[in-house]
């Protein structure tokens, strides 16, 4: 089935760009800047990862004249609906509650979503009675749980351990990173990737641990991290998707990829 | 110990005293007029003036600067397109950096206008009846007499602005001035050492307040000349 669709955005495209006019179009981009390993700002104040690599192949595709700033999570999708910028690529997962504001492309990833926790609270919660999710809510029964506001997380997690556990928000994954290690929260649901290259594969990490089974509620975790832009830019996210599937079928994608994740990334 | 990040730091510094001295000469005008506007204003005048600066200090800097980024050019680009089907690509950009002066400049020039009107009623008006009295009139009275004492009533509320200015430039940082605080939490994310990185901002902020207080004490020290205060 997938390489049905990649053969027709194949053809797609052949017959877009033969009838394009060869204009450039200013295409302004916004990622958050602090999500490494799929965005984040170096030393030289560049930006960096897979988001800023992909966004850039798709633009070199569909010749978009692009540029690409960090713009606070918190403020991302209101930046983006008050035309500060033109697309999203900030590994965004399409989840049915911001597909009601915004538009997502094609998925270019999957995220996976878990909890991490200290081990000595892993341990008790693998050690605490039933499976799944139920296991970790009576593990976590007036403990802590730590949230990124507007994650795609947030939202599930806010549900599902409401009464249960009190939950705090914060601004960005180093600021609830820092309250896990200071004991602050007892846990931290969000994206496993992002907690994975900079918290448990570091030395700061030591201890930590993922702890139950990656959450999987299509409800809450969508159909993959997509770029997003306004809802009625139609045509430009025709354009993204089309570019997408030229750089997934010309191995441009897998080039980028393996710069970044041991894995597929781009997943089922 | 800053992972490379100095250099950025560094550019974070130009920009926050950017925004800082851009802002700070707005609110200085805005308080020159704001206080001609109350003490010598006509009814409607002194209305705005007193509207301005009752709305504008009642309201928490931070909302004034995210609705002047987000909110007034979004409602602005919604009439302007609603005007007829020509505009309706019509797109106002406003600059983070132009952004952020005009938005603090506008916020604490209602501060600036309460430090001027303060200063200026505080002028004993029997020096300036003396000055009249020996024929000092326009120019020669508000440059001779007027102004060095009301540079005086208002050095220490000036002061304390500038300081206060200084700071409030790190609410740039949520509308993307990629000045200091905004530069402490990109890298703090970068590198998943917030404390490094915002003990750095801070002693950042510290070192520019010591350098302005040494200023101002020259001022000070100028502006008190000739005085009882400043033989001491």
């Amino acid at each position: 089935m997938r390489n049905r669709l990649r053969y027709l955005f194949a053809v797609a495209a052949i017959c877009v760009s033969s009838t394009a006019v060869q204009a450039q179009t200013n295409v302004r981009i916004a990622t958050e800047g602090a999500y490494p390993p799929f965005n984040y700002v170096d030393a030289k104040g560049k930006l960096g990862g897979f988001d800023i690599d992909i966004a850039n192949a798709i633009c070199a595709v569909a010749k978009f004249n692009c540029t690409i700033v960090a713009q606070n999570w918190d403020g991302i999708i209101p930046g983006l609906n008050a035309e500060k910028y033109d697309l999203i690529f900030a590994a965004m997962t399409a989840t049915i509650e911001r597909r009601k504001v915004v538009a997502f492309s094609n998925k270019y990833a999957s995220m996976p979503f878990r909890f991490v926790a200290s081990n000595r609270v892993a341990d008790a919660i693998a050690a605490a009675p039933g499976t799944g999710i139920d296991q970790l809510k009576t593990a976590l029964k007036g403990k802590t749980i730590g949230l990124v506001t507007a994650s795609t997380a947030d939202p599930y997690v806010r549900k599902t351990f409401e009464g249960v556990s009190t939950l705090r928000s914060y601004q960005k994954m180093s600021d609830v990173l820092q309250d896990l290690k200071a004991g602050r929260i007892d846990a931290y649901a969000d994206g496993a990737l992002g907690i994975d290259a900079t918290f448990l594969k570091t030395a700061t990490g030591k201890g930590y641990r993922f702890v139950g089974a990656p959450l999987t509620d299509p409800a809450y975790f969508g159909t993959g991290v997509g770029a997003a832009a306004r809802l009625k830019d139609t045509e430009l996210l025709a354009k993204v998707n089309t570019a997408l599937a030229q750089i997934l079928t010309d191995g441009t994608y897998q080039k980028i990829a393996k710069k970044y994740f041991d894995f597929d990334i781009y997943g089922q | 110990m800053l992972d490379g990040y100095g250099p950025m730091l560094f550019k974070g510094l130009t920009a926050t005293l950017g925004v800082a001295v851009g802002a700070y000469c707005i609110a200085l005008v805005l308080g020159v007029l704001g206080a001609t506007a109350k003490l010598e204003g006509g009814r409607v005048t002194k209305g705005v003036a007193e509207a301005y600066t009752f709305v504008i200090r009642g309201v928490p800097e931070l909302i004034l600067l995210l609705l002047v980024f987000f909110a007034i050019p979004t409602l602005i680009q919604s009439i302007v397109r609603s005007i007829s089907p020509e505009f309706v690509n019509f797109r106002l950009e406003l600059e983070p950096f132009t952004s952020a002066v005009v938005a603090l400049g506008f916020i604490y020039g209602a501060s600036a206008t309460e430090v001027f009107r303060g200063a200026i009623q505080a002028i004993p008006l029997g020096q300036l009846e003396a000055a009249r009295a020996y024929g000092m009139y326009g120019r020669v009275l508000v440059v001779q007499v007027a102004l060095p004492q009301l540079l005086r009533f208002a050095l220490s509320g000036l002061s304390n602005l500038w300081l206060i200015v200084l700071k409030a430039t790190a609410l740039a940082s949520v509308i993307q001035v990629v000045e200091l605080m905004r530069v402490a939490n990109l890298a703090a994310g970068a590198t998943n050492k917030p404390f490094t990185f915002f003990l750095a901002a801070a002693c950042i902020y510290l070192a520019i307040s010591a350098v302005s207080l040494v200023c101002i004490k020259f001022i000070e020290v100028y502006s008190f000349r000739g005085t009882e205060q400043g033989a001491k």
